[in-house]
């Protein structure tokens, strides 16, 4: 909400003019605001304009007791909301030196990957859908609602799971829910090779997407870039390989990278990636039923439970990128300060307002969507 | 006719020679009317702290005696107490075991309550003992009726005597 | 469409940098340009059935958090699922006609849910002390009513919209969040603890006692079943926040007797605790205890004496009784200004709990200092003066402008079976008041207690003591009428009688002191006892009389009840007061009819030491009040 962005600038230029995308427009993830200066077709400056969630995520987080704060965690990111309720039960359990059972983690992997699965289908259909192409957006969504149907069963939620809680999982998986999520993975990795069709494959998505918002490596680097946007450009770092948490140590996957750095290869990335989270569930399927519970350990009275003082960072990749929590607690029952590091801060704010200037006006929406870049997460 | 007292075997002997039912309700009647003027008796003699305990037992005898009275006038007595001796009252037999003491001049609420329970206990087992030895008939009835009677105030007193001296055994 | 490779436990090495490894993939290359035939591969679906699904509601999921459901029966209105709710979602409705009873910890308070704010965490569901709230597996609210307050929802068993769902996220074992587990209290051994009165419990050390504290949710239940409304929750919560000197502060707002209460009370808090209905309560009776013996003696007096009247008020007032009763009041009146005097007649205060409870119980150290606390702030005792002979009542009367009466139940009373008389045959709370004076009492080899309340058990289990001291072994015999579900002592006391030796026979009706040819008490003869209450609770025994023992024993205890000696008032006065069935009567402010004198503690109530500290502060009260209007009027 900065006050420039309400003020007329002075004089314009008379062949430029300034258009508005946001906070509600379907070009727009969220809401969120990107205010355009255009010559014509063609774009002289982007400013990101965000604030239109008055939320306060971090603010709101210091007046509640450590455990409240687990309904608060997923809203920071609605696409992709299991990594924020498993990062922050993470620094929890940091700062309480809890030691969270085996079964716990393994089950904590299978809700990330699979809200990855959600997430990814979400904004490659929404990337479609801004180049004009809305079967792979209805397909995506389609397909995402399968992954919502295990996730009501496992958590009892669809969107906001608030299943994990500091210590492990709040209940274990219900019977016969291990065959039920190997036949939905086996029926979205047959869906796959239509989305290839569908994108890849075909000369429209690859005229609009290829050298479109193109980020360089070295550029990636000093905007910290992270994520699939990052591995779109060649570099192979991931936080699950390269500082795992949970049990990604004993996983076998691929760090999936494309050198382009443009929305074709950013898109590239995340379809890629599609297919390893579907390795990995598969993996922590088979392993599952070998692991004895508990799947929580004691935890104090939610009602009473000071947080020994001290503070954390605790970091993971999520959907968007390398999220993370910075957690401060000064030994009472609330946190005295949290942050979140939210990948898309970086992707929707500076990344988007360079990559903007000098395209066209229709290609704005498509680096946004190609950034997945989630407004909560900016406007925390 | 000589006055009878309650409690007295000799006045119970000579309950046994009366025909009518009538006459023998008449006597017990007034083995209540006495019990009734002993405990008003009684009342200013003992301590304000327990003399509701007295008051409560004149009472109570006063309302035998209504019973009683009500009773003699009816035409149907005969019914009435069968009626009634269908429903026996089996004896807890509590207070057989506490002793029934001299009242004397001071008594405490404790052996007042001892001293009722064992008059009430006595007059049971009087009764019980004529209808025991009298043949079968309206009058036999009558004592198994006061006997029936005699068990059910005892029983009231015992439920009064545990309630005052072994409550508050913590 | 090419084959995937489905075989995912491959041994590729892990974060390789790779162009994917799905065959189809590799085909794609940035430099492609893609076809224009591709995309129609979507047309594949073009011929296939549409599906439509049926508008009938449809349950969700085993575990799905819908609307909530509140069992009516099971909720106790303690109001957690409102303390945990994480946006304020739920207030707490008083429903009028639904059974409320502080005692026993029910409140006729029911949650009701805005659902505008719910976010539907079941953290309610997980934190209910009872079990009572659960959600369903309810997908759609329609809202019928046109007013938007009908998303405030009063829920019951059968959910918002009056038709049962079945339960969806419900309190499970695994998801359970209360602490349900007590901290164990460490105890001396039965063998360590037999042949001595040493203190029997040890108390919680600084982390246990925290810990325990940490599983309260705050309810308050405690506070309202508390006969002196102690503030529970607030050194609780001072415990669990370590900060022991404000635990002291708020324990002290309403009860002097802390070390004593700490040790001794019976804790009906914890039978109102709403932790209790599924779990074990919170130990509040160790954590006052574990609050007092943290902090220093002289520190708790300053805290105490906080909010003393700085200025004496110039009015006196005379108390009879060094009891909790009278003590307590005497504390009150003391730090509202008054010169207080308390007439003993023993030669220590404490009353009952001094003379009553052996020191195993409550060590007479722990006691000095509660009565200290109270001296320090002025409090006078006059110790051996008996009221009635050594001083009249007449005369307390003229002399202070308030009296109050606050005697403990001394006479022990006799079951006057045959042979209850005899030598042999005593009463127990004569017995304690002995050993606790010091003064040596007959150890019998072989005892026979009647009885089955605290003093029964406190009796026997001093006996027990003094045996193992004298010979080396107990031989104790305690029978009641009751039978042992009937028994008023505490199961905690019962258990440990029965650790320490005493053998412990329940529903025996005391038929006769069986006693020698010299005419000492050599046993008791004892019935069955069948039944011992009719259908209204009432005392109406049934014997089974060929069911008969003869408990041997050298000496026979009774411990069956208790009275108060009310012969200190005086003919005159006991004449002139008003009496309640064997009570002296009172009102509401336990004022008495006589405008001078009030009476608390034991000999109104009955005996419990926190409803006697209840008394004091209600007698204190009273009469600061007519001595405030006295100073008014004059």
């Amino acid at each position: 909400m900065r006050p420039e962005n309400y003020e007329a600038r002075r004089q314009p230029p008379s062949h430029e003019y300034e258009l508005n995308i946001g906070p509600n427009h379907p070009g727009i993830e969220g809401n969120y605001a990107f205010k355009l200066r255009l010559h014509g077709d063609e774009v002289i400056e982007g400013r990101a304009d965000a604030g239109y969630l008055h939320r306060g995520f971090e603010k709101l987080m210091e007046g509640r007791l450590w455990i409240q704060n687990l309904a608060i965690t997923p809203r920071i990111c609605v696409p992709d909301p299991v990594p924020m309720e498993i990062s922050y039960c993470l620094a929890v359990e940091d700062l309480c030196g809890l030691e969270v059972p085996e079964r716990a983690k393994w089950l904590r992997v299978m809700q990330a990957e699979l809200s990855r699965l959600a997430a990814h289908l979400f904004t490659f259909g929404g990337h479609a859908a801004t180049t004009g192409m809305y079967t792979p957006m209805f397909w995506g969504i389609a397909d995402r609602d399968l992954i919502l149907d295990l996730f009501e069963e496992l958590c009892g939620g669809r969107v906001y799971h608030i299943y994990n809680i500091p210590g492990g999982v709040r209940r274990d998986m219900p019977p016969g829910f291990i065959e039920r999520v190997s036949n939905t993975l086996d029926y979205l990795e047959s869906r796959l090779p239509d989305y290839d069709d569908l994108m890849f494959k075909n000369r429209v998505f690859v005229k609009r997407a290829r050298g479109i918002g193109v980020i360089s490596q070295k550029h990636a680097l000093d905007w910290a870039v992270t994520g699939p946007n990052l591995r779109a450009t060649g570099l192979a770092f991931d936080v699950r390989r390269d500082d795992p948490y949970l049990v990604y140590d004993q996983i076998d996957f691929d760090v999936v990278t494309e050198d382009a750095g443009d929305a074709w290869a950013r898109a590239l990335v995340r379809r890629k990636e599609l297919f390893q989270s579907i390795r990995i569930i598969r993996q922590v399927l088979a392993k599952l039923p070998e692991i004895p519970g508990p799947i929580r350990c004691p935890i104090p009275n939610p009602l009473a439970w000071n947080v020994p003082a001290g503070s954390t960072y605790v970091r993971m990749e999520s959907s968007k990128g390398e999220l993370a929590w910075y957690v401060v607690s000064n030994g009472g029952e609330k946190p005295y300060r949290t942050h979140v590091r939210g990948p898309s801060q970086m992707h929707a704010v500076q990344v988007l307002e360079k990559l903007a200037v000098g395209c066209r006006i229709e290609d704005v929406a498509q680096i946004m969507f190609s950034l997945d870049a989630c407004p909560p997460e900016v406007d925390r | 006719m000589s006055p009878m007292k309650e409690g007295e075997s000799a006045s119970y002997q000579k309950i046994k020679s009366m025909t009518t039912l009538k006459d023998v309700l008449a006597v017990a009647t007034s083995f209540e009317a006495s019990a009734r003027d002993f405990y008003t008796g009684l009342i200013p003699k003992v301590s304000k702290n327990f003399r509701w305990l007295v008051e409560d037992l004149a009472r109570e005898e006063q309302g035998h005696y209504d019973l009683f009275t009500s009773l003699a006038q009816r035409d149907d007595i005969e019914g009435a107490i069968q009626a009634e001796i269908e429903r026996p009252v089996t004896d807890g037999k509590f207070a057989d075991a506490v002793m029934i003491p001299d009242l004397g001049d001071n008594p405490d609420d404790q052996s007042v309550l001892q001293y009722a329970m064992g008059r009430e206990h006595l007059a049971m087992t009087h009764y019980r003992a004529l209808a025991d030895s009298t043949a079968a008939g309206p009058i036999k009835e009558l004592f198994e009726y006061l006997a029936n009677e005699e068990a059910k105030h005892k029983e009231e007193l015992e439920k009064l005597y545990y309630e005052t001296v072994h409550s508050g055994g913590v | 469409m090419s084959a995937i490779d489905h075989d995912v436990s491959g041994k590729l090495p892990r974060g390789r940098h790779t162009h994917g490894d799905e065959p189809d993939m590799n085909a794609i290359d940035h430099k492609a340009t893609g076809g224009i035939l591709s995309p129609l591969k979507g047309l594949q679906f073009f011929g296939r059935k549409p599906v439509t699904q049926p508008l009938e509601p449809r349950p969700a999921s085993a575990n799905y958090r819908g609307f909530h459901l509140n069992d009516w029966q099971l909720c106790i209105g303690c109001s957690t699922c409102q303390k945990v709710c994480d946006n304020a979602a739920i207030t707490m409705v008083e429903i009028p006609g639904l059974p409320e009873d502080a005692a026993k910890g029910v409140r006729n308070l029911r949650p009701a849910i805005d659902y505008g704010r719910c976010c539907w965490c079941a953290l309610c569901v997980d934190l209910c002390p009872t079990g009572s709230i659960s959600l369903s597996r309810e997908y759609v609210h329609t809202c019928t009513d046109p007013e938007i307050d009908s998303y405030f929802v009063l829920p019951d068993a059968n959910g918002i919209h009056g038709v049962a769902y079945d339960k969806g996220w419900a309190k499970s074992e695994q998801s359970d969040l209360v602490a349900l587990q007590r901290t164990e209290m460490p105890e001396m051994a039965p063998e360590a603890r037999i042949a001595n009165f040493d203190e029997i419990v040890e108390g919680y050390d600084k982390n246990q006692g925290i810990i325990e504290a940490s599983r309260c949710v705050q309810c308050g239940m405690c506070h309202d079943a508390c006969p002196t409304h102690m503030n529970a929750p607030e050194y609780i919560r001072a415990i669990w926040q370590d900060d022991i000197e404000e635990a002291v502060r708020q324990i002290y707002r309403t009860n002097p007797f802390a070390h004593t209460c700490g040790r001794v009370c019976t804790h009906r808090c914890e039978t109102a605790c709403s932790v209790g209905h599924r779990g074990a309560p919170i130990a509040i009776r160790w954590l006052k205890r574990f609050a007092m013996d943290q902090l220093d003696h002289e520190r708790v007096k300053e805290i105490a004496a906080e909010g003393k009247a700085a200025y004496p008020s110039g009015k006196r007032v005379a108390i009879i009784g060094a009891g909790p009763a009278g003590l307590t009041a005497a504390y009150d009146l003391a730090k509202q200004g008054h010169a207080v005097k308390v007439f003993e007649a023993m030669g220590a205060a404490g009353g009952m709990t001094r003379y009553g409870i052996p020191y195993y119980r409550l060590p007479a150290d722990k006691l000095d200092q509660d009565v200290d606390v109270i001296t320090s702030l002025g409090v006078e005792i006059q110790y051996d003066t008996r009221i009635g002979s050594d001083v009249t009542m007449e005369r307390l009367r003229d002399d202070y402008d308030a009296v109050l009466v606050a005697v403990g139940l001394w006479m022990g009373r006799s079951t006057r079976v045959k042979g209850a008389e005899a030598d042999g045959v005593y009463r127990a709370v004569e017995l304690l008041r002995k050993v606790a004076d010091g003064e040596s009492i007959p150890v019998p080899k072989q005892a026979v207690i009647i009885g089955g309340g605290n003093v029964a058990m406190d009796i026997a289990r001093t006996l027990a003591r003094l045996q193992k001291q004298h010979y080396g072994q107990v031989a104790i015999t305690l029978t009641a009428l009751e039978d042992l579900d009937h028994f008023l002592a505490d199961p905690d006391e019962i258990k440990e009688a029965r650790e320490e030796g005493v053998e412990i026979l329940d529903a025996r009706g005391p038929q006769e002191v069986v006693l020698d040819s010299s005419g000492r008490a050599t046993g008791l003869r004892t019935w069955k006892v069948l039944s011992i209450f009719d259908e209204q609770g009432r005392f109406a025994p049934k014997y089974d009389e060929t069911d008969e023992i003869i408990h041997a024993g050298d000496m026979v205890v009774e411990a069956i009840g208790q009275a108060a000696d009310v012969n200190l008032l005086g003919e005159a006065l006991t004449e002139a007061l008003e009496w309640n069935r064997g009570r002296l009567k009172v009102d509401e402010q336990l004022r008495t009819s006589a405008d001078w004198l009030w009476a608390a503690g034991d000999m109104v109530r009955g005996p419990d030491v926190v409803s006697a500290v209840a008394d004091g502060h209600r007698a204190a009260a009273s009469i600061n009040d007519h001595l405030s209007i006295r100073e008014q009027a004059a």
